[in-house]
């Protein structure tokens, strides 16, 4: 598609060169103005002062001896110097001596300027075109001398510098005109590349991407710094609507057995005797069923919530406490199930951020633990301050482990690896420390634990960047 | 005992109405925050369960104003809101408890007989507890069962001594893990009765006959 001429002229590029080129005109001028004054205008000062001093030097030799000397100075003079030129003219309009034609009137008992075109008498009878520049008076008596120099050269330099000035001004303002139009329609084209994507997107086509401009400007320019930050944008917008569209998929399909198992019970409750064992049976196991999808709500919207916590919400945590009161909690149930848990949490931990999510995702990570080590097994709780500056909470076990290749989809919302199925829980657990983390600009290290390589158990690690 | 009670969502309101009254207790339906206020000061009622969305006057509005004019009358806000922000607010109007929805009807029930007890615990302020033959002083922080005397981790003593002061009364897994530990999540694993069984086997092991009850479906229960 190519952009109308109205259209390129609206664009900002063309406006930025309108005005770039208008303003390098107007300097170019009022250089070009301040030659002319120092050339050409000082050129023409000096004629006239060379032009009024030979006139007041003949005046002189008029006033002392008369017409007929004046008359032999004048034709000396003119031999003399090949840039003066005379003309001498008597009472009774006779023309004593003259260099050059026309001889210019002079009307009263003043002097005046001279400055136009003369034809120039050459001694061997030749006439050649000329301008003059000088002045022509009455003397006393009445004669008239006319002194101009010869100014042919200086006017064509002027007539050549306005010519070029010319020049400058028209194709100046062309040539911009015609930049501004290249610039802007090169601007316009990948705009355009842009706009178009953009619109493909919004119609539903995510993978659509700004393509590489085939620019004869070596890449890297801004607009190549555009495109890039515009894909990188809609992939993380693509990404958001895939993760969104399977939280979907997966709400839908985790929920519709819960919901098919709800139904059953309720339609065996309904088709049992009322007040029967197996009635109340029934729906006591709908009363479960129905808890079981309110607890997975309730976890999706903790996730919500935490992915909406403010920054400013936040406060100084008292870390070390924190962690410390978790595994005196948590001791006794590890205990009866034979797992050996170990703290070790560095004193005076402080970072600022949500204590009541933070609460949350240590209890995620301990229950976890708990939940998928066997009996017998070790858990160790770790909070310190890394060399770096950071801030480390790890909790650590023998239990089966994640592998490498499912770690970045468990903390995905809803991802359960196959055979934890039977397990209880939501599915959110790890997506919630995800959230946490997240919210408080860290990141979830998921590797190998305690175990062996039969089995590796989990190291779970939220790392906090240091406080500023 | 009278309760007044303030929600505008009539199923909701049908269903809380039903189970206090199963309970045998006197309950008055109110749907609109400015009556509930009006209500509240012109009767005395034994405890309060307001809904924090209310047509008219917020919930917390209504606590706030109460508080203003010298009722003392025990309320539970009730809200969809779980966010521990909103909880922190309501309780900072007034209001003596708080419980986010959905909530299981065990949980309403036995925090509206916690709260009542509680206003008449307060009434009279206790520096010993006793439930059959075991005894706590609350100043000394020691307890005995019959005459002997029993050792308790400072968590095990608080958790004994909520227990105590709501002798008789089922308490809720979320009560204990909210009062005693003042945590706000619900738990994965049975931790909450894993502390039980550590307090029982402490206060109750050696003894005949048993004061720490576990209550099917819903909690426990301190009795002689």
């Amino acid at each position: 598609m190519r952009p109308s001429l109205g259209a390129l002229t609206r664009t900002t590029t063309f406006r930025l060169v309108a005005i770039t080129a208008a303003a390098v005109i107007l300097i170019l001028m009022a250089a070009l103005a301040g030659v002319y004054v120092s050339t050409i205008g000082q050129a023409q000062a000096d004629a006239d002062a060379a032009a009024r001093l030979e006139w007041e030097s003949l005046e002189s030799v008029y006033a002392e001896r008369g017409i007929a000397a004046l008359r032999a100075e004048v034709a000396e003079r003119s031999a003399r110097q090949s840039d003066m030129l005379f003309a001498l003219i008597d009472v009774s309009g006779e023309t004593l001596y003259k260099d050059f034609d026309p001889v210019p009137r002079v009307p009263g008992e003043d002097w005046r300027a001279v400055n136009g075109p003369i034809q120039r008498l050459m001694e061997n009878g030749r006439v050649v075109e000329s301008v003059g520049r000088g002045r022509a008076g009455r003397l006393i008596g009445g004669p008239v001398l006319v002194v101009v120099r010869d100014f042919g050269v200086v006017a064509r330099i002027y007539s050549s510098l306005m010519s070029g000035l010319f020049f400058i001004g028209f194709f100046g303002v062309f040539g911009a005109i015609a930049a501004g139009l290249f610039a802007s329609q090169f601007a316009a084209r990948r705009a355009d590349l842009l706009s178009r994507t953009a619109q493909e997107v919004k119609s539903g086509d995510l993978a659509k991407r700004v393509p590489k401009s085939r620019a004869a400007l070596p890449a890297g320019d801004e607009f190549d710094k555009l495109d890039r930050d515009i894909n990188e944008m809609l992939d993380e917008i693509a990404r958001l609507v895939e993760a969104t569209r399977t939280a979907g998929d997966s709400i839908a399909h985790d929920l519709r057995s819960p919901l098919m198992r709800l139904k059953q019970s309720l339609e065996t409750a309904a088709r049992a005797a009322p007040g029967s064992e197996s009635a109340g049976a029934g729906l006591a196991k709908a009363v479960e069923e129905a808890d079981k999808l309110l607890d997975m709500f309730n976890a999706i919207i903790s996730v919500m919530r935490i992915e909406s916590f403010a920054a400013s919400s936040f406060k100084a945590i008292d870390v070390t406490a924190l962690v410390r009161d978790l595994a005196e909690f948590y001791a006794p149930v590890a205990e009866d199930r034979a797992i050996t848990l170990r703290a070790h949490i560095q004193d005076g931990l402080s970072y600022r951020g949500v204590p009541e999510v933070l609460t949350q995702a240590m209890v995620n990570l301990l229950e976890n633990a708990i939940n998928y080590t066997q009996e017998g097994g070790d858990i160790e709780l770790r909070a310190e301050l890394r060399p770096d500056g950071q801030l480390e909470l790890a909790v650590l076990d023998n239990g089966p482990g994640i592998p490498e290749k499912d770690r970045e989809r468990v903390v995905q919302r809803f991802v359960r690896l196959d055979d934890s199925r039977s397990t209880p829980g939501s599915g959110l657990g790890l997506s919630l420390v995800e959230a946490v983390v997240r919210l408080h600009r860290g990141v979830l290290s998921l590797s190998d634990g305690l175990g062996d390589t039969a089995r590796p158990g989990l190291r779970a690690a939220l790392i906090f960047p240091a406080t500023p | 005992m009278r309760i007044l009670l303030v929600e505008d969502d009539k199923d909701m309101a049908a269903h809380m109405r039903r189970s206090l009254e199963d309970e045998g207790y006197d309950v008055e339906l109110v749907e609109d925050g400015a009556v509930a206020e009006d209500r509240a000061r012109a009767r005395a009622y034994d405890v309060i369960i307001l809904d924090r969305m209310l047509p008219r006057k917020t919930g917390a509005e209504v606590v706030l104003a109460l508080r203003e004019s010298g009722v003392t009358t025990p309320v539970m806000m009730v809200s969809a809101l779980r966010e521990v922000s909103q909880k922190v607010e309501g309780l900072d109007a007034g209001a003596d408890d708080y419980l986010g929805k959905p909530f299981a009807t065990e949980e309403l029930l036995a925090r509206v007989r916690a709260l009542h007890k509680g206003r008449e615990m307060a009434v009279s302020e206790h520096t010993r507890l006793a439930v059959a033959d075991l005894e706590m002083d609350l100043l000394a922080r020691t307890v005995h069962r019959g005459g002997k005397k029993i050792d308790l981790q400072p968590r095990e003593f608080r958790l004994l001594e909520y227990l105590m002061r709501n002798a008789g009364q089922t308490v809720t897994r979320k009560m204990l893990l909210e009062n005693v530990w003042d945590y706000h999540f619900d738990p994965q694993t049975n931790v909450i009765d894993v502390h039980i069984s550590r307090l029982r086997s402490k206060i109750d092991k050696d003894y005949s006959a048993s004061l720490l009850h576990t209550v099917r479906g819903s909690g426990y229960r301190l009795e002689a």
